[in-house]
């Protein structure tokens, strides 16, 4: 690989990083404010279980995400790889 | 503390003040002219009348996406790159246009930020809005109160001296910090403008580095970049992903070559590829 395609590779694994870490930070302020809210649902009258409307509603944005941070890759990206990979047959 | 303070004398501050306020009418206008023309086109096309009516709703939307980025690099700095004459871009039949209008990715993301305008900017105006609300009444309302008007805060009347200082430590935050917070939180109109607004077709892409190829002659990735920056500006458009993607495109259609024998890192335009 010459030194250009390293400067694309270490581009393309910052960007992977910086995705996981704005994943796990929603994930961190997800989990907050659902212990917090079922904490208020505990204190309060404890009956009708309306916590788990934002658990799951939100909770569908956060698996959305998630798929994005770790599994949904970058059309750019996979068009490189196929041609390194074929460059390297 | 300075930091705190240099805000109030940066110009770039009133910029995005008047950007965020915007958003709400803007976003208005532009969610109310995109969903009508959509609707309409779409449920007249069965009578074909939708036709000329979905493309007139479309260059209607080119045009406020126009105006919407230029607002959006004049007040937010936001990176945009910078177009090709038209004589270069819009060759090719009235056919090939009209359907590069209409099937184009970059119309549709004209359109995502043309209809995402309207809650982003209903955040923008009420989270600015709040920030000067609260600065500014934490300071008025011991002055108020001094006048002799009474205030609450929800059932507690107000109406010592004393006791409306409860409301100053609020405002000095809000004076201190809102700026900050402001010009913080238009860090997402100005990605969202970027990513949807500085869209560039592939094509586009293509030809820019044919175009630094001609001129250049043979050149490595790095200068390649550099010569696209100078034309097209620097933004999250142009990255060493995005023009090893475009090389390796024009690559394989023929019009470049690239890491020849014994001079792995230069890229040429292929003989007579042009």
């Amino acid at each position: 690989m010459d030194e250009f395609g390293e400067l694309s590779l270490r581009e393309r694994e910052a960007r992977r990083i910086a995705r996981r870490q704005w994943f796990w930070l929603h994930l961190a302020v997800y989990g907050m404010i659902q212990a917090f809210l079922f904490v208020i649902w505990l204190l309060g009258s404890a009956s009708y279980p309306w916590f788990i409307f934002p658990l799951f509603g939100w909770g569908v944005v956060v698996a959305a995400h998630a798929v994005y941070a770790f599994v949904v890759r970058d059309p750019e990206e996979i068009m490189i790889e196929r041609a390194a990979r074929q460059a390297g047959k | 503390m300075s930091w705190l303070l240099s805000p109030y004398v940066e110009q770039r501050t009133y910029r995005v003040l008047m950007y965020l306020l915007l958003g709400l009418p803007l976003g208005i206008l532009d969610f109310t002219i995109v969903v009508t023309g959509l609707s309409l086109g779409l449920g007249l096309i069965i009578t074909l009348i939708g036709i000329p009516v979905l493309i007139a709703t479309i260059l209607v939307a080119r045009s406020l996406a126009t105006f919407e980025r230029e607002l959006a690099l004049s007040l937010l700095d936001a990176p945009m790159p910078r177009r090709m004459p038209a004589r270069d871009r819009d060759g090719g039949s009235l056919w090939a246009r009209l359907r590069g209008l209409v099937f184009g990715r970059r119309t549709w993301a004209e359109v995502g930020f043309l209809l995402l305008r309207l809650p982003l900017g209903i955040l923008d105006f009420t989270v600015t809005v709040t920030i000067v609300a609260l600065a500014l009444s934490g300071l008025a309302v011991p002055i108020v109160v001094a006048a002799g008007v009474q205030t609450s805060l929800g059932s507690w009347k107000i109406d010592t001296l004393i006791e409306s200082l409860v409301y100053l430590p609020v405002g000095v935050v809000f004076l201190l910090f809102g700026p900050r917070l402001m010009l913080a939180w238009s860090a997402l109109s100005r990605r969202l403008a970027t990513s949807l607004l500085g869209y560039m077709e592939p094509y586009e892409s293509k030809l820019a580095v044919i175009d630094v190829l001609a001129r250049v002659g043979e050149a490595d990735g790095f200068r390649i970049l550099d010569e696209l920056e100078l034309r097209l500006g620097r933004g999250p458009f142009l990255t060493p992903t995005h023009l090893e993607a475009t090389l390796l495109a024009l690559e394989s259609s023929g019009y470049v070559v690239s890491r020849r024998e014994g001079a792995r890192n230069v890229y040429a335009l292929a003989q007579g590829s042009r």
